[in-house]
Parts: C-alpha cells; structure tokens; sequence
C-alpha cells in the first residue's frame, strides 16, 4: 500500500435539479497505484465521468460527508486554489472522449498549451521539443502546424494525449478516449496507451465497454453509486 | 504568456474583434476631430483677438478722445508697453469698382483710419496684406492699365508705325486677358525702345518694383497720396481655392489693386445728428486677411487722417457761436479709441491696471485751461477693456459650447465600453468550452481573466490608434474634406453607381442559389450605394453642401490643428473604457465551471 499514489475514498456527489437531487456518486472509493492501470467499468449514466472529474479536481465531492481525494497523501480539495491549478496542470493529464482540443491553434500550439499554462518553470522550448517527439511518437511529426479539424479523430485523441502528457504527469485520466471512434482507430489508441504504461505512466481509464476494460491491470465496476472492490483480471 | 497567443488567434481568426477594433476607431476619430475643431476654433478666436486689437483697448466712441498723441506718448514711456496706435473708426459705403458686375456696386464697410506704422507694431497687420508681391498675371494687368491710362503721353512718344502696332497688341489683350495669358509684357516690350519701355514703366511703380505693392499696403499711400486696404472678402473678386489660397476670378480681371474705391462716410456733430456725408477717391494698394471672416467681410483701413476728415474728427477752430469770426481756441483731433500692447510675458490684465493708470495720471497732468479734455475714467462712455473682455460677447459662448461638446462625447466611451461588452460577452458565450479546456488544465482564474483584458487592451490600443491616426487624418484635411462636400466630384457618384451596378448583378447570380446570405448583403450593398451615388447627385444640384458657413463661424477656413492633448485623454478614456467593457465578461469567463463547461458537446 506504500505506492498508491492517488486515493478516492467514500467519494459522494450529488447534483441539485431544481428541487429535486440525483445522487450520483453514493460512496464510491478507489485506489491506484503508481504504475498501475485501473479501467473503471460501467454502463451509461453510472457516474463513470463524475469520479474521474471528482479524482482529477476538475469538480468538488459533495461539501458534507462527500470523502476525499488524496494525491500522494494530500488531499487536493483542502489546499489553495493554486494547489488545484498544479494539480490539473502538472500531477494528471487528462483526455476526453471528444478530444476538446481548441479549434484555433495549430496541432503544436495545442499540445505545448498546457506549458504555457503552468508558466515560466517550462521552458518553451523544451516544451516544443518535447511536443515533437511526442507528436513524431504517435505518428503525426508531420501534422505539426494542422488545424484540429483538418484532422481524423484517431489523430485528434492521439494530439489530446500528446497534450495530457506534455507536462509529464503522474497520472493520466482517460475519460472514454475511444468512445467516438470506430473499433480499429479506438484500438490504435489503446496501443498507444498501452506503450505508455509499459513506459511506466499510471492511467486509469473509463468505459462501458468490456473488450476495452480487458486492457487494464486493474478492473473495477462502477455500480449504483460505489466502486467495487477491485479484481486483478486473469490473463 | 500562453493569453498572448490566444488573444492573438482570436484576434486574427474572426471578425467580430475587427469590427470591434473598427467601431473604437470610429468613435475616437469622432471625438478628436470634432473636439480638435472647436479647441482649434477657439484659438483662432482668441489669438485672433490679441494680434487683431493688441492687448488692451481704450475706447471712446462718442466724441473720441482728444491730445491722443500725447496719451499714448506717456503710454509708451512705461516700460511694459510695447507700443500703442490710435483708431478712428465708423461706418462708411464703399462704391465697388467692379468693372462689370451689376451686383455689390456699394458695400457698407468698417473703416478703420490707422496710424500705419505704429498700426503694425501693435497688431500683425504687416503679416496680414495679402500681396507681398503681384502674381505674373497681375503684372500684365498692371501693364495694360499702365497704357490704357497713360495712353495719350505714350502716343507722343511713339512713332506712328509702332503706336498701330501697340493698340492692336493691347486691344487684343483687352479682349483675351481677363481668360488667358497673352505674353503682354513680351509682345509690348519687342516694339518698344528702351526710352518708350522706361517711360511706360514709370506709370506705376508696381511694374518696376514688384516689391512695391506690398510697402504701398504697409504706409497706406501710393506716389505720395493716400491709399486703402480692404478686407478679402469685401470684394466679390476673391475666390478661395482647396488649397486655402486665393484667386481672383476672371485671371485677376477683378483684381481690386488695379482700382479706385470711393469711400463715403457720415459724420456725427457733437449732438448726435447727421452732417453732410463726405466722401474721397483712393486706391486701393493692397487687401488683408485676418482670418476672421466677419473683418474680412467688413473692414476697411485708411490713413487715420482721411478717417478723421471724413469724420470731422480732425483739428478744428473753435470760434463764438455769435461771432464766428471770433477764434476761441483749438478743438484737438481726436482718436475713436487707442489699441495698447504689452511688452512679451506682461498678461492682458496686469497691462489693463497699468494703462488705467497712466491713463488717469494723463488726463491730470494736462494744463487746467486745456480747453478739450479727455473724458475722466468715470464717464461711462469711456472704457478701458483687454482684448478679452472685447472678445467676450463671442468668445463666452463657444468656451461653453466646447465644454458642453466634451461633455456629451463623453458618451462615446460608454458607447465603446457597451460595444466591448456586448461583443465579449458572447465571445464569452461561445468560447465556454475552450474556457473549460483551459481550467481542466489549470488555468487560473486570475489568468482567464487577463487573456479578456489583454484581448480588450489590444483591441482598444489598435482601435484608438487607428482612431487618431484617421482622426488626425480628417482634421488635418478638413478643409479639402468640406470643400468636397460643398462641391462633390460627379466621379464619385459615377463610381457608385457602377459599383451598386457590378452588386446587383452579383447580387442576381447568387439569387438562384436561394442562399440568403448574399442576397441581403448585396441588397444592402446596393442601397448604399445607390445611396451615395444619389447624395452626391443630390449635393450637386443644391448647389452644393456648406457646413461651416465662413459668415457663421466667423473664420474662412476650418481650423485643421489636433488638439493633442485632448486627443491623448480620448485615446486613453478609450481604451480604459475598453477594459471597462471587458472585466464583466472576463469575470464570467473566469468563474465557468470546467466540468460543465465541458459537458457543452
Ligand atoms: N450537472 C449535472 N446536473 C444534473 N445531473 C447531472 C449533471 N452531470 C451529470 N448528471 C447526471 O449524473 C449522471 C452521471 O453522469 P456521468 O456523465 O458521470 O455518467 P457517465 O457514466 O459518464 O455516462 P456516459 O457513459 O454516458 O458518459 C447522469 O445521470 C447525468 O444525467
Ligand atoms: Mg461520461
């Protein structure tokens, strides 16, 4: 237990419709290690992206009895805001089903964003030439200076993740990174995660599908609001 | 760092921004020009006053005021003041010389008799003649006038054979030189021997001596006798051109120079009642521009003597009433009033207190039998006021009408602030994902806030320069501007009509497909200019469209100087409006959620 690295424990959220609330997240905890790849199964509307919005401090737990998200110990939710920022830009990259990639910058500007983001401590050069060798990497050194709609979709998740991984982080969340694309370029994608992990990056992954799910060390389900317990899948 | 890069995408990859940029631009150039016209006008008035009327006027209009030469001998005696000249004004008729103009043939005008040289010293008089030396084309007319004039002494002179060739060189001259230029002064001197070119020569002292003109407008005279100079716009001859310099109409035909003027004034006896009117014959030596139309239109000036004469302001006996023959004494000439100018650096109101006082220690130290004194200072009749006060009647309700411009046009920086605001917003609006992206990779708040208020900072720097670089434009060129407005090129209407032609029938090809889109744009297009075209028919055949009409802004130009300093102001209230309009969306932009903003698919 001494490398677990990122902790959600009896996370709880729930979402206010008027008078009426939805408890999405009842007591949902989970544990990852570092190294590790955790797929969180589940079916449509379980609540998949809410935990991972919930682990990677884009959204807040429930304020009262809502548990906590540790990184490395710490709980994110009860440091600054500046702690938060650091957080999403520098500890975890994360990818999204529809890549969310910003139509106005080039495939290059898009990647090294993040960088620029967390300011003067990356220089941007290196940031460029990491950016690079990423894009070469994932196969797309010549897509550089493209618009993201010049490109496919397979092409625009790899250039999403290149940008997850330009600050080189601890943890990558993938939010159902192949959910808009058809079985092969999805699987293309999978490959490329799978290189990462064997490289040595942590992922924890979302999805309703079981094929994809079989990828991960690590498999749990997302079921009425709680994580099950995890089951090392059997290859 | 990274909002430089983005606001410099969203800058160049839409359009709203530029049309953004384009309004403040607008909106400043709007203010500076039109502030910069009236600071500018209210300059002129001001300056216009001090070198027009010196600093300080005494003035006594009934009656005048007698012993003026010694008044202003003990004015020049203190050491603030520069110098000091006597004014004897009134109203007088003058008969235009118009050769052949049925209109205008009498003008009623200011006369203003002066003391040339001293006149000079305390206005810019000297700056203000308008002809320093004759055009070429005045020259020839000078030439023709010379023979025409002299023509009996010249046919003396001259041998029978040349004399045939002389009246046919000038008789076609008379007939071709009122439109073009006929070679006068070539054609006249090939026939003529040195003797007879002197002799014709010495006619008029303004064909040897070009310079002459301009030293005959400074003394008032012409071959010893007296001469006038009148305002620009007094004759109907004058005609100014884009460039703001002045033709005389019919190539100099109309020059006034070449002519004599009859001027008739009505003297007042000392009980108010009308004498004989008086009149005299002069020439005219030279005409001014003050730059004020309302002088340029009205005033004449002429030796102060004549002006005292026609007056029966001059040195007179004053004799018994029972016995006429019986002299009493010496009633003094007397001056209108005295125009004073201080020394450089000596303001208008320390130099009045001064002068009232010099002026009371004058009217007590003359001899108790003096038997015409100057009014005392407590006659009502008598005032003593800086160019200031003389201006005030017009000068008070143009400062206010600037102050109350500059008020209103402060409403243009709301007009940017709501401009950049409305327009944010729905950048705001459309930009929330990108927004979410941002903050789901870190961004701060504080960051997302600044990439809108450097985005407006951009927009309202680029704006507001191109504003005052078009607003300096436009002022610098006004006056072609209006000129062109009251006489707008037929090109321009032409043009558009074959621009609104070249639309409609874009217009039409892009109607089959049904789009939308074009069809407006290119109706719109076609009313615009359709619209152009028609106004500028429109402004034709009215005659023109004057805006600044000279006779009631007082000034013949439009003043085409930038009001820097209140263009700065305007330029920076822009762009601080700019970030006003900014911050509110900012803040939105700044408090977006990620995750639903993410959720926005
Ligand atoms: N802002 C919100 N307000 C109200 N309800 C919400 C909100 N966001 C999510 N929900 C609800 O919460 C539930 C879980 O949503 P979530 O997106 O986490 O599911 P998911 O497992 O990721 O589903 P999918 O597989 O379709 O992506 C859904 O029923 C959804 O309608
Ligand atoms: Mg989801």
């Amino acid at each position: 237990m001494s490398n677990v690295i990122l902790e959600g424990k009896n996370l709880k959220k729930t979402y206010r419709l008027g008078r009426a609330s939805v408890c999405v997240l009842t007591d949902a905890s989970l544990q990852v290690e570092e190294g590790q790849w955790v797929t969180i199964l589940g079916s449509s509307g379980s609540g998949k992206s809410t935990a991972l919005h919930l682990l990677g401090g884009l959204d807040r737990p429930d304020k009262e009895n809502g548990g906590i998200v540790h990184f490395r110990g710490e709980s994110i939710w009860h440091q600054s805001n500046r702690r938060i920022n650091k957080y999403r830009n520098k500890d975890i990259g994360f990818v999204f089903q529809f890549y969310h990639l910003l139509p106005e910058l080039s495939v290059l500007e898009n990647i090294v964003l993040p960088a620029m983001v967390g300011g003067l401590g990356f220089a941007r050069a290196s940031a460029k030439s990491r950016a690079i060798s990423l894009l070469e990497k994932f196969g797309l050194g010549h897509r550089i200076s493209h618009r993201p709609r010049e490109l496919s979709g397979g092409e625009r998740q790899r250039v999403a993740i290149a940008r997850a991984l330009i600050n080189e982080p601890s943890i990558l969340l993938a939010d159902e990174p192949t959910g808009n694309l058809d079985e092969k370029t999805g699987g293309e994608i999978l490959d490329v995660l799978s290189t990462l992990h064997k490289e040595g990056l942590t992922i924890v992954l979302v999805t309703h599908n079981i094929e994809i799910a079989q990828r991960g060390d690590v498999v749990v389900r997302l079921r009425h609001g709680q994580i099950d317990r995890p089951a090392t899948l059997a290859h | 760092m990274y909002q430089l890069l983005l606001t410099t995408k969203y800058l160049t990859s839409r359009v709203i921004p530029l049309i953004a940029v384009a309004a403040v631009g607008l909106c400043v150039a709007l203010v500076i020009v039109v502030v910069s016209v009236m600071s500018g006008f209210l300059n002129m008035v001001q300056s216009s006053g001090r070198t027009l009327m010196g600093d300080v006027v005494i003035t006594y209009g009934i009656s005048g005021l007698p012993h003026y030469g010694g008044l202003i001998t003990h004015l020049e005696d203190n050491e603030n003041i520069f110098a000091a000249t006597p004014i004897v004004d009134g109203w007088g008729l003058l008969r235009m010389p118009y050769p052949d103009s049925k209109a205008k043939q009498s003008e009623t005008v200011q006369v203003w008799g002066i003391e040339p040289i001293s006149f000079a010293k305390v206005t810019s008089f000297d700056k203000s003649l308008q002809w320093k030396t004759p055009t070429e084309n005045q020259m020839e007319w000078l030439l023709f006038d010379a023979i025409t004039e002299n023509q009996d002494t010249l046919r003396r002179a001259m041998g029978d054979d040349e004399w045939e060739e002389l009246v046919v060189i000038v008789n076609d001259a008379s007939g071709a030189l009122n439109y073009e230029s006929v070679m006068l002064w070539e054609r006249v001197q090939k026939i003529l021997d040195d003797e007879q070119w002197s002799l014709v020569l010495s006619f008029d002292e303004r064909l040897s001596n070009p310079d002459a003109i301009f030293q005959q407008g400074l003394s008032l005279s012409q071959n010893g006798s007296e001469g006038i100079v009148s305002g620009l716009h007094v004759s109907e001859g004058n005609e100014r051109q884009k460039d703001g310099s002045y033709r005389v109409v019919r190539n100099d035909y109309w020059w006034l120079p070449r002519y004599d003027a009859t001027l008739t004034m009505l003297p007042v006896d000392a009980g108010g009642g009308v004498i004989e009117p008086e009149s005299i014959i002069m020439p005219f030596v030279n005409e001014f521009q003050s730059g004020v139309f309302m002088i340029d239109e009205s005033r004449v000036f002429v030796p102060i003597n004549i002006a005292q004469q026609l007056l029966h302001l001059d040195q007179a006996e004053i004799v018994d009433e029972n016995d006429p023959t019986e002299i009493l004494g010496i009633d003094p000439a007397k001056a209108t009033s005295i125009l004073v100018r201080g020394i450089p650096g000596t303001s208008a109101d320390d130099l009045q207190i001064i002068v009232e006082q010099l002026y009371d220690e004058f009217v007590s130290s003359l001899p108790l039998h003096t038997l015409v004194l100057p009014p005392s200072r407590s006659n009502p009749g008598l005032t003593i006021h800086t160019w200031e006060e003389q201006q005030r009647s017009f000068t008070g309700p143009v400062e206010k009408e600037r102050e109350l411009m500059r008020t209103l046009f402060s409403i243009v920086y709301l007009v940017v602030a709501a401009l950049i605001l409305s327009i944010f917003w729905s950048i705001v609006f459309e930009k929330t994902r990108d927004i979410g992206i941002l903050r789901s990779m870190g961004a701060s708040r504080g960051s997302i806030v600044w990439i809108f208020l450097q985005y407006s900072l951009v927009i309202g720097i680029i704006g507001s320069s191109l504003g005052l670089l078009v607003g300096w434009l436009i002022t610098k060129n006004i006056n072609s501007i209006h000129d062109a407005m009251g006489n707008p090129p037929l090109g321009i209407a032409v043009g558009s009509f074959a621009l609104a032609f070249v639309v409609a029938v874009y217009t039409v090809s892009k109607a089959k497909s049904g789009q939308m889109l074009p069809i407006v744009l290119g109706g719109l297009g076609l009313v615009v200019f359709c619209g152009i075209g028609a106004l500028v028919l429109f402004i034709k055949s009215v005659g023109g469209l004057i805006i600044w009409d000279a006779s009631v802004y007082y000034f013949s130009i439009i003043p085409n100087e930038v009001d820097w300093p209140s263009s700065l102001v305007t330029v920076c209230g822009a762009i601080l409006f700019c970030l006003i309009g900014a911050v509110i969306p900012a803040a939105k932009a700044a408090d977006t959620d990620p995750v639903k903003a993410l959720r926005h698919e």
